[in-house]
Formats: structure tokens, sequence, C-alpha cells
């Protein structure tokens, strides 16, 4: 061991003498190599860089395209799995259909759906969405209907309010409310009620939401008050709809359960 | 038929465009009514008869896709045409101002022809549709006023066959 140690000591000094006199050798090639690979890296390969950066923009806005049509499949995915869900509800024989175009003059509000007389959609039927009520049924074609909105002034729903059950009319004031007439004086209604359909008109089921109180005024002598509600639906921005075909038969036991049932009492007593 | 394809297949467009793309726009409040453009046009333009039963079909078509029951557009869009083909001599319809003027003029006359109409017409007073004049038709009427000059000069230079033979370059001069 101590032989080649010593052996070692002696070819340590030709080794340091040797690194002193080629490191900077190295160090100068080294930093030339690392300078041409650096020109080469930076300029000389980066040519064809705006090619490619063009590419990649295309290819990123590829991407964003995709990425919307994506999320807008996602979002008419939901809207529809939304309607399904309150079609299930529903306990009535609904059509679904499409919001094609809306009223051409701005003093009438329409609608035009793609679902007409083929479909078995009649003139008078009800128009609901999942947020509440849409309109009715005013003209039908084959293949298309145009829908009148509670919004327009020729449009009439019998109503109920939910929470005091007085019953009043909800008619279009033309823009983005509705007016509720026939209201009783004595009646007690507040701003944030909600105003549900009464089914006394035959054409929309009964509790289906048209929309809440926003103002309620009781100026002036006579036997009604004024109250304005906007309607619970945003008409504008409507896309699908269901168009109610038949409205819930009655339950069918229900009334020979009764009459049996007041028979039954009648025989007792 | 060559003199009523034309304005009619662009009357069924315009009408396109007012019930979808400008109907969902933010501004649908405002929306110009490009379908009394091209009929005001067509009373400055066309032969009263070939001009009057395409005016009549647009409003008609109107009439369809609104949530009118009355079929007031199949009366007001003649009878605009009409007072149009009458204006027309009378007045100077060349120019921004001129042309703007006109149709904001014949549009409100419409409107008002309209409310008197629905009030005459329904069996219920429409006295809430008064304040949707001042909210609503008043602008819309400006925007369809100020769109026209625009949309005449286009009919004017890109669509010749607007202008049918023997009546060509009458619109606006």
């Amino acid at each position: 061991m101590s032989l080649r140690v010593k052996q070692r000591r002696g070819i340590e000094f030709f080794d340091a003498l040797l690194m002193e006199v080629c490191s900077p050798f190295l160090k100068s090639s080294t930093f030339v190599l690392k300078t041409v690979h650096g020109v080469f890296q930076e300029y000389v390969f980066l040519v064809h860089l705006q090619k490619e950066n063009t590419l990649l923009k295309q290819k990123i806005i590829d991407l964003q395209k995709e990425n919307h049509q994506l999320k807008e499949e996602a979002l008419g995915g939901e809207r529809l799995q939304k309607l399904m869900q309150f079609r299930e509800k529903v306990a009535a024989s609904v059509i679904a259909a499409e919001v094609i175009g809306q009223d051409p003059s701005s003093w009438f509000k329409s609608l035009t759906i793609n679902k007409g007389e083929t479909d078995g959609v009649r003139k008078g039927m009800a128009v609901i969405s999942p947020e509440g009520v849409i309109g009715q049924i005013l003209r039908t074609g084959p293949r298309h209907s145009i829908v009148l909105l509670i919004t327009d002034y020729n449009s009439a729903v019998d109503s109920i309010v939910q929470r005091t059950r007085a019953k009043a009319i909800v008619e279009g004031k033309g823009e983005n409310r509705c007016q509720l007439k026939y209201l009783l004086r004595a009646e007690e209604v507040a701003v944030g009620d909600i105003v549900v359909t009464s089914g006394l008109g035959g054409n929309f089921p009964k509790g289906l939401v048209v929309g809440e109180v926003r103002k309620v005024e009781k100026t002036g002598q006579g036997v009604f008050q004024y109250a304005e509600l906007v309607p619970s639906a945003d008409l504008s921005k409507l896309e699908e709809v269901l168009v109610i075909a038949e409205s819930p038969p009655p339950p069918p036991e229900e009334k020979p359960k009764k009459t049996k049932r007041a028979s039954g009492i009648q025989k007792r007593k | 038929m060559k003199q009523i394809a034309p304005p009619l297949f662009l009357g069924i467009l315009f009408l396109t465009l007012q019930t979808t793309l400008l109907a969902s726009s933010p501004l649908y409040r405002i929306r110009p009514d490009l379908v009394l453009i091209l009929t005001l046009y067509l009373s400055l333009s066309y032969p009263m008869v070939s001009g009057g039963i395409l005016v009549f079909f647009l409003g008609s078509l109107l009439d369809l896709f609104s949530g009118n029951s009355f079929g007031l557009f199949t009366f007001s869009r003649p009878l605009i045409f009409m007072i149009a083909r009458l204006l027309k001599e009378r007045f100077y319809v060349e120019g921004f101002l001129p042309q703007f003027l006109f149709v904001l003029s014949l549009t409100l006359v419409e409107g008002l022809l309209i409310l008197i109409l629905l009030n005459g017409l329904n069996p219920r007073p429409v006295g809430r549709l008064y304040p949707l004049w001042v909210f609503v038709f008043l602008p819309q009427s400006l925007i369809t006023g100020l769109v026209t000059p625009f949309l005449f000069s286009f009919f004017k230079q890109r669509l010749p066959l607007l202008s049918p033979q023997g009546t060509k370059g009458s619109a606006g001069s």
C-alpha cells in the first residue's frame, strides 16, 4: 500500500502540470464551442421560428374554437337535461321545441318555434320552460308555430298569488313586464310574491310559476288594486321550450272513492 | 317575374335578419326596420302595381311572423307605400339628411297608424302601449332613419336589379 502511495505522489506532480497547461486550452475551446453552439441555437436554427409561430398561433385559434364549441355543446346539454328533468316533473304530454325566431316588430311579443301541426302542436296550447310560463300558441303551420308571449298586450293568463291565493289575470304590458288585472283591493299582495297559474283557463296546468310581483299600488278609488310582475323566465334569452299538448287528466280513482266515502257516510248516518 | 323576384328575395332575407340576428343582439329593442326601408325604396323606384303587390306580400309576411292577429302590416305597409309615392314628387329625396328625414317621418306615421288601429280594433283599451311609442318606437325609428341612406346607396349601386327598367335611377333622385 505504502509503495503505491509513493508512486502516486510522483505522478501527481506531472498530472497537475499537465492540467495547468491544458486547462486554458480546454477553457477557451469550451467557450468557443459554446459560443458557436449558441449562435446556431439562437440565430441560425431560428430561421423557421416565424413559420412555427404562425403554425402555433393557428393551432391555438383552432383549439380555442374547439373549446368554444365544446363549451357551447356542454351548455346546450345542460339546458336539455334541465328541460328533460322538468318534462318528467310535468305530468302532461309535452312537445320539446327550439326557438328559431322572434317577433320582427317591436309592437308585439312573439316567438317562432320549430314544431307545428305535424308534430301535434295546436292553436291555444300552453308553452312553458323550466323557469316558468312562456305563452301560448297563436298560429300554427305544418312545421312551425308562433308563440304569443305572456308579455304581449294581447296575452291573458288566469293566475293566483301563491301566498295569499288571490285570483287575478296576468296581462302583458308590452315590454318585459306584466300586469295583474282584476286583483281585488282587499287582497294582501306584497312585492316579491310569486304568481302561479290557476289552471282555470284550461290551457295551463295549475301551479306553474308565472312571475314575481315587483310593484303594488293601491292609490285612488276603486275595487281593484294595481300590481306589476316580472316573468320568471327571461323571455329574451329563450332557446328551447316545451309545448303542453295535453293537460294531465284527473286521477281516475278519485271520484268513485269520494262517492263511496260519501255513500258510506250517508249509510252510517 | 324578373321585377318581383329580387326585391321579394331581399325582403324575405331582411325579415329573417330582423327575426333572428338583429332580434338576438343586445340592442334588439332598437333594431332597424329593414323591411320598411325596402318598402320605401320600392315606393321610390318601383311602379305602382308591381311595387304595391310586393309591399302587400311583405306586409302579410310580417303579420304572419309577428304576434299580431289583425293583419295590421298587410294594411299599413301598402298605405305607407302609397303615401311615400305621393310624397316623392313633392320632396327632394337625395343625400343623407333628406333620406333620413323621409324614412324617419314615415316610420313615425306608421307607428301612429298602428297605435290608432290597435286602439280601434282591440276590444280592450291598449293605453299601456303609449309609453312603448316613446321608449322603444322613437329610438327604433331614429335608427331606421340613420341606416336608410347607407341601404339606399347599397341598393342603388350594388343591386341594379332593384331598379326595374324605365324607372332605373329614379330612387333618391
